[in-house]
């Protein structure tokens, strides 16, 4: 800028002196000769158009001068808005350039405010991107820590989120596989799973609920499907979220229920009837002679004993289950244990001319147990070992220990009827009766399960059963031998 | 409705003998048997009037053993009463379908079970006369 204008300075000078000197010399040179009338008129008005003429330069130069000076104070000023330094912008003696400055200033504390609530806005922006992150974040942790199979799709059926619980019951990797449509990630044998998200997206409502069956592992599965509709502000389905909880267990634990209290009713159900039909034929007089009547009452008590027992299973049965029962335990010998239910059963067993064969005692053989339990399963064995062999057969009872297992075990081998093998793991469940050998001999179909419990659940002990029709069958059990036990009362 | 052949179905031996010695007090021929497959044997063979049976027994269940009456040509006719243990053992529908003229839950009453028993084969003789 100063380069211009002291350039425009000197050539101004320059031209201007050049025609200072030229006009100077014509006016030498009028006046003297012809045609130079102009000379004459020079030489009377050269004085006035010199002061004229040197005023001309003068205000152009100073012209000059004032263009320049207000040129450079604008590129002062622009080269401070472009440095950003509006305090170096100085007060000037030019109005204009006040004028200037001041809309400039006044427009660049507007830019500056604007700039700064903007930086304000996008800060809140950032902030709000980051809950957001941090809220999608969390969210992904809920739905990965939940045992359940939870997806979420879109409103194209495209996946956002599951987790590793969908994705082992789908099929699919759950990390990779966003952004993919469902129906591409979930096997065909699947496929009403996806109906159902498609179907639920077009009905109306919060949520519904389903019942839907899988197999997986080739095992039928039962899972309860909650399905929840996400809306956008403008109401619109954006989004479905499926959430399915694998109920198979509790819906076998229902059909056990219901089985059970089918089962329980049934089996008191059978001695009452018996009860109820003999009284009623006693009170209508439908026993025509004493003996007829002798035999009635017989059966009523008999039955009457029957249901008692019936009931004291299934109470025992629940209250070990339920972990309500009392236990006593001390050190106790099974050999003595075993001689003492043997005297029980000896009666019964010489009746069905069934030989008892039982072990010599053994000293070294306490195990830490209730007493009344370990005889109440001592003559539950028994007494099934008795009742399932025929006449002439035998019943044989055994002591063991093994001081190195650390473990005292009993074993009744009869030489009955035998199980058949695919009824052996079923033997020790509630109500189970053998079908082949319901005709051989009555029972409630809890005293087996009776044992189980008593043995391996109060006991931590362990039954057996080894068994082959018309040979026999051998039952058992284990306890951990006194020593390695500590007494306990609870 | 003396004379007339019931045969009585269970695998309670105190239900049969409870049963049958009220029939037979009230001139009832009984018949009996202690499983569904053996009730269908003797029922072929004698040609009860009525049959009275359990619903749940070893071998074969009551209801298969009516599915197999009403299976044969010489038994498809014999009304059945059930007695059974089980609350809702039964649906309305199976009892048409399988034609059981009665159903009696336990404990029961032997007097009822007679009436009943008299009852149905009464129906019988008005539709077999009609």
């Amino acid at each position: 800028m100063k380069f211009g204008r002291n350039l425009y300075l000197v050539v101004t000078g320059i031209v201007m002196f050049s025609l200072f000197i030229g006009g100077l010399a014509q006016w030498q040179n009028s006046g003297t000769g012809e045609g130079w009338r102009f000379a004459g008129y020079i030489q009377r008005w050269g004085p006035c158009v010199l002061m004229c003429y040197v005023v001309a330069a003068v205000g152009v130069i100073l012209l000059g001068w004032y263009w320049f000076s207000l040129a450079g104070k604008i590129t002062s000023i622009a080269y401070c808005i472009k440095q950003n330094k509006l305090n170096c912008i100085k007060p000037s003696a030019n109005a204009a350039i006040n004028a200037l400055n001041e809309v400039i200033k006044e427009r660049f504390d507007q830019h500056i405010t604007h700039i700064d609530e903007l930086k304000g806005q996008v800060k809140d922006l950032q902030i709000q991107i980051q809950l957001s992150q941090r809220r999608e974040k969390n969210t992904e942790a809920i739905i990965y820590s939940i045992r359940d199979a939870v997806i979420v799709i879109d409103e194209f059926d495209k996946l956002l989120m599951a987790n590793e619980a969908a994705g082992t019951l789908f099929g699919f990797d759950f990390r990779t596989s966003r952004h993919k449509l469902i129906s591409e990630l979930i096997d065909a044998d699947r496929h009403k799973f996806v109906e159902l998200l498609s179907h639920s997206r077009q009905t109306g409502g919060r949520a519904t609920r389903q019942e839907i069956e899988f197999f997986q592992e080739g095992k039928p599965k039962t899972f309860d499907c909650i399905i929840s509709r996400v809306y956008d502000q403008a109401e619109r389905i954006c989004g479905v979220v499926a959430a399915m909880h694998d109920i198979t267990r509790e819906k076998e634990i229902s059909q056990m229920k219901n089985d059970f209290v089918s089962h329980v009713s049934h089996e008191l159900k059978t001695p009452l009837a018996s009860i109820m039909a003999y009284s009623e034929m006693l009170s209508d007089g439908e026993a025509n002679d004493e003996q007829t009547k002798k035999e009635f009452y017989s059966v009523i008590q008999n039955q009457a004993k029957r249901l008692n027992r019936l009931i004291e299973d299934i109470l025992n049965v629940s209250r070990i289950e339920s972990g309500l029962i009392k236990v006593n335990k001390q050190p106790v010998s099974l050999t003595i244990l075993v001689e003492e239910q043997l005297q029980m059963i000896k009666s019964y067993a010489e009746e069905k001319n069934i030989e008892i064969i039982s072990p010599k005692p053994i000293v070294f053989d306490q195990v830490c147990a209730d007493k009344d339990m370990i005889s109440q399963v001592i003559v539950n064995l028994l007494s099934n070992a008795v009742k399932y062999t025929r006449p002439g057969g035998s019943v044989k009872i055994k002591t063991e220990v093994d001081e190195i297992a650390g473990l005292a075990k009993v074993t009744i081998t009869d030489t009955g009827v035998g199980i058949p093998e695919n009824e052996l793991p079923h033997l020790f469940e509630k109500f189970y009766r053998v079908e082949a050998n319901k005709n051989v001999a009555k029972g409630t179909g809890l005293g087996l399960n009776l044992v189980k419990q008593i043995i391996e659940k109060v006991h931590n002990g362990h039954v057996f059963v080894e068994s082959k029709v018309g040979v026999g069958s051998t039952f058992g059990f284990e306890l951990p031998l006194a020593a390695r036990e500590v007494v306990e009362v609870t | 409705m003396s004379g007339k052949k019931v045969l009585v179905v269970d695998d309670e031996i105190h239900i049969i003998h409870v049963v049958a010695i009220k029939l037979r007090n009230n001139g009832y021929e009984v018949i009996t048997a202690d499983n569904g497959a053996e009730a269908f044997e003797v029922a072929l063979k004698e040609k009860p009037d009525i049959v009275v049976t359990d619903f749940q027994m070893p071998v074969m269940t009551g209801l298969e053993l009516i599915e197999k009456l009403r299976q044969s040509e010489q038994t498809k006719d014999i009304p059945v009463i059930m007695l059974t243990a089980r609350s809702f053992a039964i649906s309305k529908e199976q009892q048409e379908s399988l034609q059981i003229a009665g159903c009696l839950s336990k404990p029961f009453s032997p007097k009822e079970l007679l009436e009943n028993i008299e009852d149905v084969l009464y129906q019988r003789e008005l539709t077999v006369d009609n």
